[in-house]
């Protein structure tokens, strides 16, 4: 069950990403090729084969999950400003870009980096499973340092959050507004990860579960606003001819 | 809203009795299967009736009357008011007027042509502006359990079903098919306006009314000109960034 929602999320963000080249080649907005790839890049580095794979050509002592850390920092980043512009959140614009948002994700990479070398994280293992089991003080530090890699894209998503609200309820095109219900899904998903550790371990399905979900709306949301262009700039075509007939 | 498919097919039977349904849809232009889900559904649109009608060369005032929700309309055709008339009357039109009147120094007093007939582009809101007494859309909602918001909504939209055009002008004491004319769905001569009525309406405003008229007429497209251009401008930017 876990497994085809990790396939088929995959399949949907290297679709998206792939279906954005042309328009990359055009010049258009190539950050948007860049937030999906690094999506892809991500999703990839979270299901166990792919990862093993990845990890075991960077020297097998989790690097992978590191690098899979700042591959979601990178993401949301990028996906942060990106929306927080388009939709005019100024306010938004300045947590993420601001003093602020960089004292946030320089602090949170200097914990996570901290915690990562302070495990022994030898012997691939996606989700860093098999190190967390070693003994209390690696549960304990694996913890952290999950929190740690939860906490810049809550900070992201909980600045968004607002405005995306606001924007369900503007007078923007259907399709707009529906893309903004989602990616503020996404983001309360998001800031949902921050109450793993309170989730009881049977539960564990409930955490693929919201980090899926945070990302398929992502991707679909942006994807929504994308169609709601074309669509937009075919039916202008469409008035500008009849008023010419 | 809506008319029952029963008294539908009894005011159908009345009107053509030897008619079928296919002979009924070709003679009045509704698409059979438009007509056909209507009459399953129970649920038959004034529209259809106004289109039937016409096509039977009735006024469709008159057949609307037939049926127990619209009764009000039966009964002589009351005369619309003058705030009546002139809110049919476009601001395209109400400006041209302005510009031949002597207030404009019209060097050549030339004719303001002929008047659009109604509706126009906010015809119904300006029709429920020219009957409101600032407690209308209150009692209308009081009559009719439609939320303040939602009537509101169709205004801004220049909408009104035919439910709440009625409602309106019965709430508002003025003839009950003036919202009907406002909202399309019959003309002003089936409605039992004079011919001319809104061109002698024009004609008696002064032209300090005429002046203040436009005004507020122009206020307000700018006003929502302004909204659409907002609008368009945030959408813009979001295609921009996220496109």
């Amino acid at each position: 069950m876990i497994e085809i929602l990790q396939w088929s999320t995959l399949a949907i963000c290297a679709l998206v990403a792939a279906a954005r080249i042309p328009s990359t080649l055009r010049g258009e907005n190539r950050s948007l090729f860049g937030i999906f790839s690094l999506m892809t890049l991500a999703i990839l580095l979270s299901i166990q084969g792919p990862y093993v794979v990845i990890d075991q050509a960077m020297g097998g002592i989790n690097l992978a999950n590191l690098l899979l850390r700042f591959v979601i920092f990178g993401a949301i980043f990028f996906l942060g400003v990106r929306i927080s512009r388009g939709f005019g959140a100024d306010s938004a614009h300045r947590l993420i870009t601001g003093k602020a948002g960089m004292v946030v994700l320089v602090a949170v990479s200097v914990v996570m980096v901290a915690l990562f070398f302070m495990m022994d994280t030898a012997g691939s293992s996606a989700g860093l499973v098999a190190i967390s089991g070693k003994d209390a003080r690696h549960f304990a530090l694996v913890e952290y340092y999950g929190a740690a890699g939860r906490a810049y894209p809550a900070y992201v998503a909980l600045a968004l959050l607002p405005s995306m609200v606001r924007a369900v309820r503007d007078r923007l095109p259907v399709l707009v507004r529906i893309a903004a219900a989602l990616l503020a899904l996404g983001g309360i998903a998001v800031a949902l990860t921050l109450l793993f550790p309170v989730i009881p371990p049977s539960l564990g399905s409930i955490e693929f579960i919201i980090n899926y979900t945070a990302i398929l709306c992502f991707v679909i949301g942006l994807a929504l606003i994308w169609a709601a262009r074309v669509v937009n700039g075919r039916s202008a075509a469409r008035r500008r001819t009849s008023t010419e007939t | 809203m809506t008319l029952s498919a029963k008294a539908f097919q009894r005011w159908l039977q009345s009107i053509a009795p030897d008619a079928s349904t296919a002979d009924v849809c070709r003679i009045s232009g509704i698409k059979r299967t438009t007509l056909a889900q209507q009459l399953v559904r129970g649920k038959v649109s004034v529209s259809t009736v106004v289109s039937i009608s016409r096509a039977y060369k009735i006024n469709p005032v008159a057949a609307l009357a037939g049926f127990d929700a619209y009764r009000v309309l039966a009964g002589p055709a009351r005369p619309p008011t003058r705030n009546e008339l002139v809110s049919q009357i476009s601001t395209a039109d109400l400006l041209r007027a302005l510009l031949v009147r002597p207030a404009m120094e019209a060097v050549h007093s030339a004719e303001a042509p002929a008047l659009t007939p109604a509706p126009h582009a906010t015809s119904v809101k300006n029709w429920v502006d020219a009957i409101d007494d600032g407690e209308v859309r209150h009692r209308v909602s009081a009559a009719t359990g439609v939320a303040p918001q939602n009537y509101s909504a169709q205004l801004t939209a220049n909408r009104l079903s035919p439910e709440l055009a009625v409602a309106t002008a019965l709430a508002a004491g003025v003839g009950p098919a003036g919202g009907l004319v406002a909202t399309g769905v019959i003309t002003e001569e089936e409605a039992g306006w004079p011919p001319g009525a809104r061109q002698a309406a024009l004609d008696s405003l002064s032209d300090g009314e005429l002046v203040a008229l436009a005004g507020e007429r122009l206020q307000s497209l700018g006003k929502v000109l302004r909204r659409q251009e907002q609008d368009q401008a945030q959408t813009e930017k979001i295609w921009e960034n996220l496109g």
